[in-house]
């Protein structure tokens, strides 16, 4: 067993199986205390995803959204950031790719780029915010990415309430978007495959955001292993103190982590817009804000890993729908087997594997220190 | 004249009353976080705990017919959570804010799992008898004209918010136990060289810190509202999180930053007249957190150089 378990790819890999299946069980026996009939329940939870076109569909086109929030997330993770800022900076992605789809009278193939850049614009400035507070103001992230998210989803309010639905609309939400403001499907029209894109594109809504999403991924690999910003991402999060005696001008790369990933969030809110809703709509991010932490753990902050954590965390998702469509047992089971999974993915000591791990406990502290020191 | 109509409104007992009303479950939850905080862990978790409290406190209240119990429940159930996230903080080494995050996921999923299970509606507990604490009416104090409107006819929840914040402050400054936890957060090492249980002291504040919130979670299904509803606490637990650096981490900083939250939320609703969007008002107090987190850390590291300069 040493061959296996000796390498810590390996093992992060199994320890974080094992956290899954574990989790999994323990969804079964929960279904199982409250559910009539389920084995049934199960199967739908487990095998549901996969047994229709449409809910293929549904299923990667939302491990898009957390494909683009876990890289936003691991980012800074990955710089020992904590930034709870995503939700936030995804309302107002939305928000402003939204306000271009409807307002700006462009053709497509300009007004969704102008759409998704200034998403981009928006996640960017809305993060760099908190980094800029943090890094040069000593302000606790946490905290200040949590009242920034507070005003981000009231002025998203009062902007889509006052200035954006249509008067006498009955819901709070935009008209729906025109089509040169809605992303296009993720299969060009050729006339080849004409046949196949109607029934796929009647049965599903993938849209081009799924190259934009495989570009972020590729785009965030390469930034954090290949470039002199990643490294000195990475030198922050592993030991700050070092960083800077390395000559790291630690406050710029911490600004610029909560940018970056800003950047990623801002996206994923354009994808709510101009792919999943088609307009605007009263808390659109609802349910999304704390998702990209679990793909982020799941992945153990590495860009690489986050489209597998993505699209398996979205699996099980998209089950937990189908089975509360299809049994007596509510979707919120999947928020139970979440909970589980970070518990265990992030313990130090709960699963095997793991031994080599262990710190001395003085050595937590100073890293505890380090942080609410700051 | 709609200012007019503002202003009586917010010079009126009646309003001061509802601010203080408002403000319950901020404070209580606020001086939880307060707790852990000086004791060197951030107690993210708060708003689940409040959670799981406002449900159990519902559920076995209506069960049992007896109120007392729901309050007992509920206050159990808020410290087996915060029990919980003590230990994978500190005897499984788990990252307290992942942890915290986790059993917020799993407080927020598992009340609404079971009150389906329960109830089968996933909104709210409205099929339920559940109970309510009292309020209380004091005597003389209740003929005083003003104040006899905001201080008696509250209920116990927004008496006890206050009495603790005195409780909290005595036991931080005047108690042994206190001190110590004070001692734990600002240097675990030193606190630890002279014979401090760390540990053990940050295991108390996280229970503390349940307990409070606990009671937090129940004022607002107990007597705030007399039922349960999905995501009820909606944010409040973050809120007091911001309230404990807003009022400077000190116990009756707390209480007035959290009344300011309350008095912000009631405020917005009371200029509808004005035609001024309730969103835009409800944005003040979190842009002045942001603005006290800063200051409160710009005289921190005034006050550290101060240190070092006078050890020269």
């Amino acid at each position: 067993m040493k061959w296996i378990t000796g390498s810590p790819a390996v093992r992060e890999t199994l320890r974080i199986l094992l956290a899954v299946l574990a989790a999994l069980l323990l969804g079964f026996i929960i279904t199982c205390l409250v559910s009539k009939d389920p084995l049934n329940a199960y199967r739908a939870f487990l095998f549901g995803p996969l047994s229709r076109l449409n809910r293929i569909g549904d299923w990667l086109e939302e491990s898009i959204s957390l494909i683009l929030l876990g890289l936003a997330v691991s980012i800074a993770f990955k710089a020992k950031q904590f930034s709870l800022g995503a939700e936030g900076q995804m309302a107002f992605g939305a928000m402003a790719s939204g306000v271009v789809a409807l307002f700006v009278p462009l053709p497509l193939f300009l007004r969704i780029p102008l759409a998704l850049l200034a998403a981009a614009l928006i996640g960017f400035l809305w993060g760099a915010l908190p980094g800029y507070l943090k890094a040069y103001m000593n302000a606790n992230e946490i905290v200040s990415t949590l009242m920034l998210n507070a005003i981000a989803l009231r002025l998203y309010d009062y902007l889509l309430i006052f200035h954006i639905k249509p008067p006498g609309a009955g819901y709070n939400q935009s008209d729906s978007f025109p089509e040169e403001g809605i992303l296009p499907s993720f299969m060009p029209p050729l006339p080849f495959w004409e046949e196949t894109r109607r029934m796929l594109t009647n049965q599903m809504n993938l849209t081009v955001m799924l190259y934009i999403g495989v570009a972020a991924f590729l785009i965030a690999y390469y930034v954090m292993a290949r470039t002199p910003f990643g490294y000195e991402l990475r030198m922050v999060g592993e030991n700050i103190k070092f960083a800077k005696y390395g000559g790291i001008n630690t406050k710029r790369t911490i600004v610029l982590v909560f940018a970056v990933s800003g950047i990623f969030a801002g996206l994923a809110g354009a994808h709510l817009s101009l792919g999943v809703h088609q307009k605007l709509i009263a808390n659109i991010t609802v349910g999304l804000g704390f998702e990209g932490i679990v793909v982020a753990i799941m992945a153990r902050n590495n860009p690489l890993f986050v489209p597998l954590a993505a699209f398996a965390y979205g699996y099980l998702r998209a089950g937990a729908d189908i089975m509360e469509r299809t049994s007596d047992v509510p979707r919120e089971m999947i928020l139970i087997v979440q909970a589980v999974i970070i518990l265990l993915v992030t313990a130090e000591y709960v699963l095997p594997f793991i031994k080599q791990r262990i710190v001395k406990p003085e050595d937590s502290y100073l890293a505890e220190g380090d942080r609410y020191a700051a | 004249m709609p200012l007019d109509l503002v202003l009586r409104g917010i010079f009126s007992a009646a309003f001061v009353a509802s601010v203080l009303r408002i403000s319950t479950p901020l404070i209580l939850p606020a001086l939880g976080g307060l707790l852990t905080d000086l004791a060197g862990a951030t107690n993210i978790a708060l708003e689940g705990i409040m959670l799981v409290a406002a449900f159990s406190g519902v559920v076995v209240s209506a069960y049992t017919h007896q109120v007392g119990l729901g309050v007992l429940a509920g206050i159990m159930a808020g410290m087996l959570l915060s029990a919980i996230l003590a230990y994978f903080h500190l005897y499984l080494n788990t990252d307290v804010f992942l942890a915290g995050i986790a059993l917020n996921i799993m407080a927020s999923g598992g009340t609404i799992f079971l009150l389906y299970t329960i109830t089968g509606d996933k909104g709210a507990s409205s099929g339920l008898a559940s109970g309510m604490v009292p309020v209380i009416d004091i005597p003389l104090v209740r003929e005083i004209p003003f104040l006899g409107t905001i201080i008696s006819g509250q209920n116990i929840f927004t008496y006890a918010a206050f009495l603790l914040t005195a409780g909290v402050a005595l036991f931080l400054y005047r108690m042994r136990m206190g001190y110590h936890l004070r001692a734990v957060g600002e240097n675990p090492e030193a606190a630890a060289s002279v014979g401090i249980n760390v540990k053990h002291v940050q295991l108390a504040a996280f229970l503390m810190s349940g307990f409070l919130a606990a009671l937090g979670g129940l004022d607002l299904s107990m007597a705030y509202l007399t039922l349960f509803q999905r995501e009820m606490t909606a944010g409040r637990g973050f809120i007091a999180l911001a309230a404990v650096y807003l009022g400077g981490r000190k116990p009756w900083g707390v209480l007035l930053a959290a009344i300011l939250f309350g008095f912000a939320d009631a405020f917005s609703n009371q200029l509808a007249p004005l035609k001024i969007p309730s969103q835009l008002v409800q944005i003040i107090p979190y842009a002045v957190t942001i603005i006290a987190l800063v200051l409160y850390a710009a005289q921190q590291r005034a006050r550290s150089s101060g240190q070092q300069r006078s050890m020269k």
